[in-house]
Parts: structure tokens; sequence; C-alpha cells
């Protein structure tokens, strides 16, 4: 209780140091955590309630075979799940893409929640600083290459920096290693800059005119939030399907 | 003109000629893919998943110009 009391006390003047209001700044400095953590672990709790929830609805297997009739809460979650699984299948075909499906998922779906969250009148983005999209964009870096790894050996993956001919292979080799250490750079950045670009919009406009005006830019906004958990999710269907891919060399020239 | 106002300049001047540069190559990118669908409406499926990776490498440069602005805006 006086936990709680401590919380309401120094929300608003933190509120007023901050520049804006938000519901987890209180939380954030009793914790001593910085607010994008926070609220990532806010996201983290909500994700893992969600899963535990459709787990709960789904737990009689019989009976889960007949989706619900009505817009519930299990066909919400089924047609996301549908859509990242056409789009994996497209890209990567059958076999690889129920091996790497969990992942993806999981991905498109925190991401998503992440950026919708700052849709909510005081709320961040967790995904608008570069710490935590560093963090998404470093751990499915290491993730291709560690299952590039596993699934064609050490040789054959370093081969994939080769390029296709043996004498363009000092000049690939460079070309190469600078386009993958990039990648989970410009991962991070992109979702990072995105997203803060579309606060920052929404922001401008909402304190230029407060009514009405700022509707089409939550538009836009839902619309950017879409969009770019399903760019990240499709670079990562791309660049794990890149290394893991089996070539057969025998049917080129 | 000190040496803050060259710095707003700057920040503002790179983000206005990226997304100059990001504007046309998104454009270029985006008419080619409608012309395709045009000549044929059943190919939309197949271009949408291309032109979206081709969009967002081209957008990652804009939001690389970005970032930069930012940085340059904090040292004013």
């Amino acid at each position: 209780m006086k936990l709680f009391a401590s919380l309401l006390m120094t929300l608003p003047s933190l509120a007023f140091a901050a520049g804006g209001f938000t519901w987890t700044s209180g939380i954030a400095s009793a914790l001593h955590l910085p607010e994008h953590v926070v609220l990532f672990g806010f996201v983290s709790v909500l994700f893992i309630l969600v899963g535990l929830l459709y787990r709960l609805k789904t737990a009689d297997v019989s009976a889960a075979l007949v989706p619900d009739s009505k817009f519930t809460f299990r066909n919400l979650f089924e047609f996301v799940g549908e859509f990242v699984y056409g789009l994996t299948r497209n890209i990567m075909g059958d076999k690889m893409a129920k091996e790497y499906f969990p992942l993806i998922v999981m991905l498109f779906m925190f991401i998503l929640m992440s950026n919708v969250l700052g849709l909510i009148p005081g709320f961040l983005p967790p995904t608008d600083n570069f710490n935590t999209t560093l963090a998404l964009g470093l751990f499915v870096f290491i993730y291709y290459n560690w299952h590039g790894i596993r699934v064609q050996g050490l040789v054959g993956h370093i081969k994939h920096f080769m390029g296709p001919a043996w004498y363009l292979a000092p000049l690939m080799l460079i070309i190469e290693l600078i386009s993958h250490g990039v990648r989970p750079i410009s991962l991070g950045l992109r979702l990072k800059g995105n997203m803060e670009g579309d606060h920052l919009v929404l922001t401008i406009f909402s304190d230029l005119v407060p009514y009405l005006v700022p509707i089409p830019f939550y538009v836009i906004g839902l619309f950017v939030c879409f969009m770019q958990a399903f760019v990240f999710t499709l670079l990562t269907i791309v660049y794990i399907s890149l290394a893991c891919e089996v070539h057969d060399h025998e049917h080129h020239d | 003109m000190d040496a803050n106002g060259l710095l707003a300049l700057s920040s503002a001047l790179v983000l206005g000629i990226a997304a100059l540069g990001g504007a046309l190559a998104q454009g270029n990118a985006a008419a080619a893919a409608l012309e395709g669908i045009a000549r044929n409406p059943e190919a939309s499926g197949k271009l949408f998943v291309p032109m979206i990776i081709g969009l967002a490498l081209i957008e990652s440069l804009v939001i690389y110009a970005f970032v930069i602005a930012f940085l340059l805006q904090g040292k004013i």
C-alpha cells in the first residue's frame, strides 16, 4: 500500500520531468529500470498470458478441431498464426516452414504487440528504443547463423560467403561479411526508427490540434505497426532460408 | 553562422536529402510492382513479398539518415 501510494506520488512529477505522461514511469523509477525494459517485461507477461489462454481454449484436442463460428479470441489468434505460416511456407517450403515456424510467429506476435502498445495513450512502444530492437536483431543473427552451421556444417556455411565462382571468392567474402554484419544493426535500426518516427509524428500532430486531426495518424500508426512487424518477420524468414537452404549444384550450370 | 546553426541545418538537410532519394527509389519500386500487377493481376500475391522486401531495404537507408539526424540534433 505504501509502495502504491509512493508510486502515485511520484507519477505526476516524473511525467513533467520527462516531458510526457506515461503509465509505467512510476514503476520504472521504483524498480530503478529504464522504461523500455519495464514495458518489454509487460509485453512479455501479456504475451505469456495470451498464449496460456489460447492453450486453455484448445486443451481438448477433439473439440478444438472445429473452429469457432463467431469472431472470437481464438479465431483472431489462429488468423495471425495462419497468416504467418502461409508467408513462411511461401518462402521456405513446407519442410523448413514446420521447423522454423515457432520462432517466426513468436517474433511477429511479440513485435506486433509491442508496436501496438505504443498507440495506447500513455504507453510507449518498447520497440522504439534501440537497445530492445538490437537485442531482437542480434537474436535473429545468432539464430540463423547457428542453424546454418547446424544444417550445412561449418564449411558449408562458410561456402555461402564465397560467391558463385572461386575467382570471385576474395571479393565476395568481404562483401558478404559486411552484409551479414550489418544485418542485425539494420533490422534493429529499421524497427526503432520507424516506431520512433511514427510516434514523433503522432505526438507533434496531437500537440498542434488535440481533437480529430490525430485520428488519421493513428490509422497510419496502426499500419506502420503491422508493417514493421511484418517486415522484421519477413527478413528473418529470408535470412533463415538463405542460411539453411540445401543447394543442389548438379542442376545449375 | 556558428557551429550550432550548422548542426541544425545539417540535421535537417540529412533527413531531407535521404527522404528525397528514398521516395524516388520507393516510387520506382512500387510503380514497377503495380505495373506488373496491372499486366497480370494473378501475380499480385507473388509480387507482394519481394516488393515489401525491396521497400524495406530501401527504407532502411532513410532510417539510417534519420538516426544520423537524431545524433546531430543531440549535439546542438
